[in-house]
């Protein structure tokens, strides 16, 4: 979003991008009101891992999405095809097309793109193929393995599905992929494209791919749903995984009014930094770093920003790191603006963990309530963490954060468009 | 001699390996009908020749996979099947 002019020709002023629909599938909630009340409610839904496979290996406590049928939702030729962390996009896709109301126009099968991002892939559909070469041979290796485990799968399916030929692409960047997917969005947005459909959905809760976590230093091992994820406290060991996402529709200002759509946010700013692996002291400067680069592209000051949603990592040095980032960036409002991690509840979906924060960030700002951070009650840090009940306030203007495990970092801005705060 | 793939080998082979519902009468009705036209892609048929050559334990000479029809597909299919009989 932050690209000079003379890098982007085509780009056409003034086109600005909204958010027009919403397509929830979390641990909490499928649908973006289950979503939304469990989110409130502060409802913690950490639990056992329960996967077939998984059930035996260290880790103990996740994030699973235990209410979705995807034979229910999804046509059979594309579920045979794809991975679960697929089924999860394309029924977040279609809950978020339907609210906004949008379809393809056959007569213009180019006015819409997908951008989705993806930091897991399809390890389930991966592995069982994998099983299928050394358990008898490559040729039971089925065609449909050069799609279903690459991150790329879930866009290209969106597109198939819905008829979408407007641009199209993936992100490979770590959590904060999910916020970086709607910088891509709204790049596409500023170059003539009406809507894209945008969001990030993952499913790392299968034998091989929680194989691959148990390497990671910030994965919480901890027996205890209610003691395992738990940022910003003084008994702070690590993050608990999680499956799910959210999908949105994004489109250009104007063409959404034409349609009548209802504008339920304006993507006003981001921006992303990277700060590498091994020392998450460093993310503070690269975190600040986005922040203000996401507040001057919003055209917003410190002071204007009424919630921050924390990325919440739960690793003492890096909610230290993110604390103290706020501060930098924020400055004395840091420790007045409400901020707030609903993730604690059902736990970090990767890059679909962002995606879920924006989705509360919108429904947040639309219902003029900071929701809670489940299981946490003392805060260590000089931060307004907003625990235990659901706070009420006038928002106009919404911080989102996100830290990746690799050193991606990134900040969205999602504002209110029309300003009613007192 | 192994017993020729029919039309309703075909169809269930779509459903398992593609997901696809076809009625094996209206393929064998209409031979001019594409694989598109059932919405079958070049991975479905492609997984579709790999599971007859496992069960009939032979590789399928010609490229069954470049096929256009269902028609053609177990024409080309039957004579390789004969020929390595």
């Amino acid at each position: 979003m932050r690209e000079p002019e003379q890098q982007e020709p085509q780009a056409r002023a003034g086109r600005r991008a909204v958010v027009t629909g919403l397509g929830v599938i979390a641990p909490n909630g499928v649908g973006t009101d289950a979503f939304w009340k469990a989110v409130q409610q502060g409802t913690t839904v950490l639990g056992p891992v329960t996967r077939e496979g998984c059930t035996e290996l260290p880790l103990r406590v996740a994030g699973q999405v235990n209410d979705f049928d995807p034979a229910g939702l999804i046509e059979s030729r594309f579920l045979v095809q794809t991975d679960r962390f697929t089924h999860f996009a394309m029924a977040a896709a279609d809950l978020a097309l339907s609210d906004a109301g949008l379809a393809t126009d056959p007569q213009d099968p180019f006015a819409i793109g997908v951008v989705t991002a993806a930091g897991s892939g399809g390890g389930e559909f991966g592995q069982g193929e994998l099983q299928q070469l050394w358990g008898q041979g490559p040729h039971f290796v089925g065609p449909y393995q050069s799609i279903a485990w690459f991150y790329a799968a879930s866009t290209g399916q969106i597109s198939i599905r819905g008829g979408f030929q407007g641009p199209c692409g993936v992100l490979a960047n770590d959590e904060a992929g999910g916020l970086d997917a709607f910088a891509q969005a709204c790049r596409s947005i500023r170059r003539g494209t009406d809507a894209v459909v945008v969001g990030a959905t993952e499913a790392p809760l299968a034998p091989y791919s929680v194989v691959c976590q148990l390497g990671y230093p910030e994965l919480s091992l901890a027996q205890d749903p209610q003691r395992a994820y738990l940022p910003f406290t003084e008994d702070a060991c690590g993050f608990s995984p999680a499956e799910g996402g959210a999908m949105f529709v994004v489109e250009e200002e104007a063409a959404a009014l034409r349609r009548g759509a209802r504008i339920r946010a304006v993507v006003a700013g981001h921006a992303a930094t990277f700060t590498g692996t091994g020392d998450w002291g460093r993310s503070r400067q690269g975190l600040a770093r986005a922040i203000q680069a996401a507040l001057a592209e919003a055209g917003c000051s410190a002071a204007d920003v009424d919630v921050v949603f924390a990325d919440a990592l739960g690793v003492p040095a890096a909610d230290q790191a993110e604390a103290l980032a706020i501060a930098d960036a924020l400055g004395p409002h840091a420790a007045d603006v409400p901020v707030t991690a609903p993730k604690t509840g059902f736990g970090r979906a990767y890059s679909g963990a962002s995606s879920l924060d924006a989705a509360a960030a919108v429904l947040a700002l639309e219902h003029g309530v900071v929701p809670p951070t489940p299981n946490i009650t003392e805060v260590r840090h000089d931060l307004d963490l907003v625990t235990g009940h659901p706070r009420q306030l006038r928002l106009r203007t919404a911080l989102v954060l996100s830290r990746g495990l690799m050193g991606c970092n990134a900040a969205l801005v999602l504002q209110r468009a029309v300003d009613d705060r007192p | 001699m192994n017993d020729p793939v029919t039309f309703e080998d075909l169809a269930t082979l779509m459903k398992r390996r593609a997901g696809l519902a076809v009625d094996p009468w209206e393929m064998e009705s209409r031979p001019d009908a594409d694989f598109a036209d059932y919405g079958l892609d070049s991975l479905g048929l492609l997984g579709i020749v790999s599971e007859l050559e496992n069960r009939y334990g032979t590789s399928i000479g010609n490229n069954p996979e470049t096929c256009r029809t269902p028609h053609e597909f177990l024409d080309l299919v039957n004579t390789q099947l004969t020929l390595g009989a």
